[in-house]
């Protein structure tokens, strides 16, 4: 019915290649897209931007930061949250170091400097795999957070150890800091992440990204076929890493303001490892889906009750939603365990074939 | 598909436009009773529940108007706190934030928003600052006033502080880095040693390694700055290894009853500096046990209350609740704004006679807010355990805030011109 395919003929390879060989998939994404760029920012309240659409944006940036390194090269790492702080910490050197700097190149260019370090802690991959190599990146992940704990100057010696982002001037309006509008910083966000999102499904679909993929599924085989393994891993470690700085200077510079160094530690590496997961590895979409529920879901949740009119305390809240947030990530995961991007790609099948199923 | 966001955020834009209208002063306390510190957190809470929840029904709130003292769980984690803070924000008068993780996020939004922050006896300390700080508070006391009568105390002890080695245990986090610098001043101007000796956050249940150097480095006193879990492990960690308990003084945040309890008798003599003091006595204690317990509406229970932090808690709540009356007074209108709560704040004064007519005789000690000053300086009393519960080991301590008055001026001069444009109160004087 609304997926019907009847009448869009492909009369060359072209066409037949195209981003949307199925018309109602770019009508679905324009309207997406009509939403992001203007209907919200519209219609939404400062509580919907602050703890919504921004954390979600950034957040799905950065689950596709590691998509693009586990999902489509199949290297393990769970130090994504340390190369998130490295993103973020680059940034405000920059912009402390060199005030005058445009915010948003300083956001593009930190991204430079995990991929560095990114590259740097990429370079066991080409000894070890799967789990040993999750260990590897580990130790990344300790390290670095030591690192920001421990090397004063990275947070300009400020007594309490964390970073405060100052408010920063871009033709007149503020972007960054306590005075920047919340729609400003969306649409910045919003803007960095479209950017980066058609960046990856380029790359995730061309060359670079077949080579990823082959590494990925039996990476002897693609070193018989010429492929230069060492060269695979190191880029998608680089390219990986430097979305992941990126969105880690997002974290800290479009939305939280502040940050100590044990924000960057595990626990959120396991986060978006986790959105990565349940949206999907080897999916750009997914990361979308995946962040919306594990960062977005549990604040709608929260609000439920409210809006209800039922009077549950607010920490029996915490624990129902802990319960209901858990649940639904088994049972996404019982019934598509190759994640929501899969799930979707079902139904659309299903949609596209209906109401005749065979 | 990305349209679930869609669905999302019209779920989002209905419900927050049509959030249900506050009943009386919306005082939202950002609290945790889930998470890792909740077993810190939650008598804390109580106390500041109960005796908001008191007020409501043995005066009718303050003023004749009613307090909504809502909770909104943060489980300590400061994206939750952001995620609280841009909840409530519309209609608070007054924000709790409960973590120094969350004070760092908020203190810079507040001149933005304009709504007071009110951190008793946390935050950051260059915010006893009124004129740099206009909106935030950390009365009755801030951790160099904790610091200060802490170096004052030892110092009066066997023969002076000079030529001893002090240890400085603390939670490798914003808020235990805090003492530092007044502590590094101190160490250089009476010739004691100081050596921090941090616990990470991933460290705190076993602080072997760091009471390995102690061991080592053989300080004369050990001076503590934790919290939750690492408090327990300390304690603990400092029986085994039999370090001399009358030895080892924790700020306020580390003298928490339960804590000293797994050890008992084996910590006696276990110092904490406090500007709060259980008094299950008092006329305030029995009222909330009337209205609020026997009501039936009280988390709390009978042992708990006896406790320093449900103290703690109660003494929290006054100072807000005292803020709201000034404020009423002030303006003649029961129903402040966050504006005038921010005068009631900076306008406290709580005597001795005021104390004793809220029947909250030795509770806290008597102190006073003014434009310049946020804090207040109230001084405090050294508690000690006694194997079963904290007594008071000393008189009224004050901190010796001349001391450090540059140091804050300073600091607060620093924190504005990293955030600049950052408007100052003019018209307060020079900060005291």
């Amino acid at each position: 019915m609304i997926y019907r395919t009847v009448g869009q003929f492909k009369t060359s390879y072209r066409l037949d290649q195209a981003l949307f060989p199925v018309r109602q998939d770019a009508v679905l994404l324009t309207i997406i897209l009509v939403f992001a760029w203007i209907i919200f920012p519209l219609t939404a309240s400062e509580f919907a931007f602050q703890t919504l659409l921004i954390p979600i944006l950034i957040y799905a940036l950065a689950a596709m930061g590691l998509n693009i390194l586990t999902g489509y090269a199949g290297q393990l790492s769970l130090g994504t949250g340390a190369f998130m702080g490295v993103g973020a910490y680059a940034c405000y050197k920059l912009i402390t170091i060199f005030p005058w700097m445009n915010p948003i190149v300083a956001i593009l260019l930190s991204g430079v400097f995990s991929a560095i370090i990114g590259v740097m802690f990429g370079i066991p991959s080409l000894r070890i795999k799967g789990f040993y190599l999750a260990i590897a990146t580990l130790a990344a992940q300790f390290f670095l957070v030591w690192l920001f704990e421990k090397w004063a100057w990275l947070y300009n010696y400020n007594a309490s150890g964390a970073i405060q982002v100052p408010n920063l001037e871009m033709f007149g309006v503020f972007v960054s800091g306590p005075q920047a509008a919340s729609v400003t910083q969306y649409f910045i966000v919003l803007a960095i992440v479209s950017l980066m999102t058609v960046l990856c499904i380029n790359l995730t679909r061309g060359n670079q990204g077949r080579i990823w993929k082959a590494t990925r599924d039996m990476d002897i085989a693609a070193e018989l076929i010429g492929i230069n393994l060492m060269k695979s891993k190191l880029t998608a470690f680089a390219v990986s890493s430097y979305i992941i700085g990126v969105s880690g200077a997002l974290f800290v510079f479009m939305w939280r303001g502040a940050a100590e160094p044990n924000l960057f530690d595990i626990p959120l590496s396991f986060r978006i490892l986790f959105i990565a997961i349940i949206g999907g590895l080897g999916s750009i979409m997914g990361n979308y889906l995946g962040a919306i529920l594990i960062v977005g879901l549990p604040v709608v949740l929260n609000i439920v009750p409210e809006a209800l009119g039922l009077d549950i305390k607010s920490a029996t809240v915490e624990h129902l939603n802990i319960m209901i947030v858990g649940a639904l990530i088994i049972f996404f995961l019982i019934i598509e365990p190759h994640g929501l991007a899969a799930l979707w790609r079902l139904i659309r099948e299903k949609l596209i074939l209906w109401p005749f199923p065979h | 598909m990305k349209h679930w966001k869609t669905l999302a955020a019209a779920a989002v834009a209905t419900t927050v436009g049509s959030a249900v209208l506050a009943e009386g002063l919306v005082t939202p306390n950002l609290s945790y009773r889930t998470g890792p510190f909740a077993a810190t957190g939650i008598p804390l809470m109580n106390g500041q529940k109960d005796y908001m929840e008191m007020l409501n029904a043995r005066d009718g709130g303050i003023g004749g108007i009613k307090i909504d003292f809502t909770e909104c769980e943060t489980g300590y984690s400061t994206e939750k706190g952001v995620e609280c803070y841009e909840k409530t924000k519309g209609e608070a008068i007054v924000t709790q934030p409960w973590s120094t993780g969350i004070t760092l996020q908020v203190l810079p939004k507040t001149n933005v928003d304009e709504i007071p922050i009110l951190a008793p006896g946390y935050g950051f300390s260059p915010m006893a600052d009124g004129k740099t700080f206009q909106w935030a508070f950390n009365a009755p006391s801030g951790y160099w006033d904790g610091a200060s009568m802490i170096v004052s105390y030892l110092d009066g002890k066997d023969g002076g502080l000079s030529g001893k080695k002090v240890a400085f245990l603390h939670l490798d986090h914003p808020y235990g880095k805090e003492p530092i610098p007044l502590f590094e001043k101190k160490a250089a101007e009476m010739g004691f040693e100081f050596l921090p000796i941090p616990v990470g956050l991933k460290e705190m249940q076993n602080q072997s390694a760091q009471w390995l150097q102690v061991r080592r480095e053989r300080p004369d006193y050990v001076v503590m700055w934790g919290w939750g879990a690492m408090n327990a492990g300390a304690i603990t960690e400092a029986v085994k290894t039999k370090f001399p308990m009358e030895n080892f003084i924790g700020v306020w945040w580390s003298g928490h009853d339960a804590d000293l309890a797994l050890v008992g008798d084996a910590g006696k003599g276990y110092k904490s500096i406090s500007w709060s003091f259980p008094n299950p006595d008092a006329g305030v204690m029995a009222d909330i046990q009337k209205h609020v317990v026997d009501a039936g509406k009280s988390l709390s229970n009978a042992d708990e209350m006896s406790g320093v932090f449900y103290g703690r808690g109660v003494v929290m709540s006054m100072i807000l609740a005292e803020g709201i009356a000034a404020a009423q007074a002030e303006f003649g209108t029961a129903e402040i704004n966050a504006s005038q709560l921010r005068w009631g704040l900076e306008n406290l004064n709580i005597t001795e006679a005021r104390l004793a007519e809220l029947g909250m005789e030795g509770m806290v000690p008597a102190f006073s807010t003014s434009c310049a000053n946020h804090t207040g300086n109230s001084g405090g009393w050294m508690l000690e355990w006694d194997g079963s519960k904290f007594v008071k080991a000393s008189d009224h301590l004050v901190p010796d805030t001349s001391d450090y008055a540059a140091l804050i001026a300073e600091k607060a001069a620093e924190y504005a011109t990293a955030n600049a444009p950052w408007p100052m109160n003019e018209s307060c004087d020079a900060p005291s």
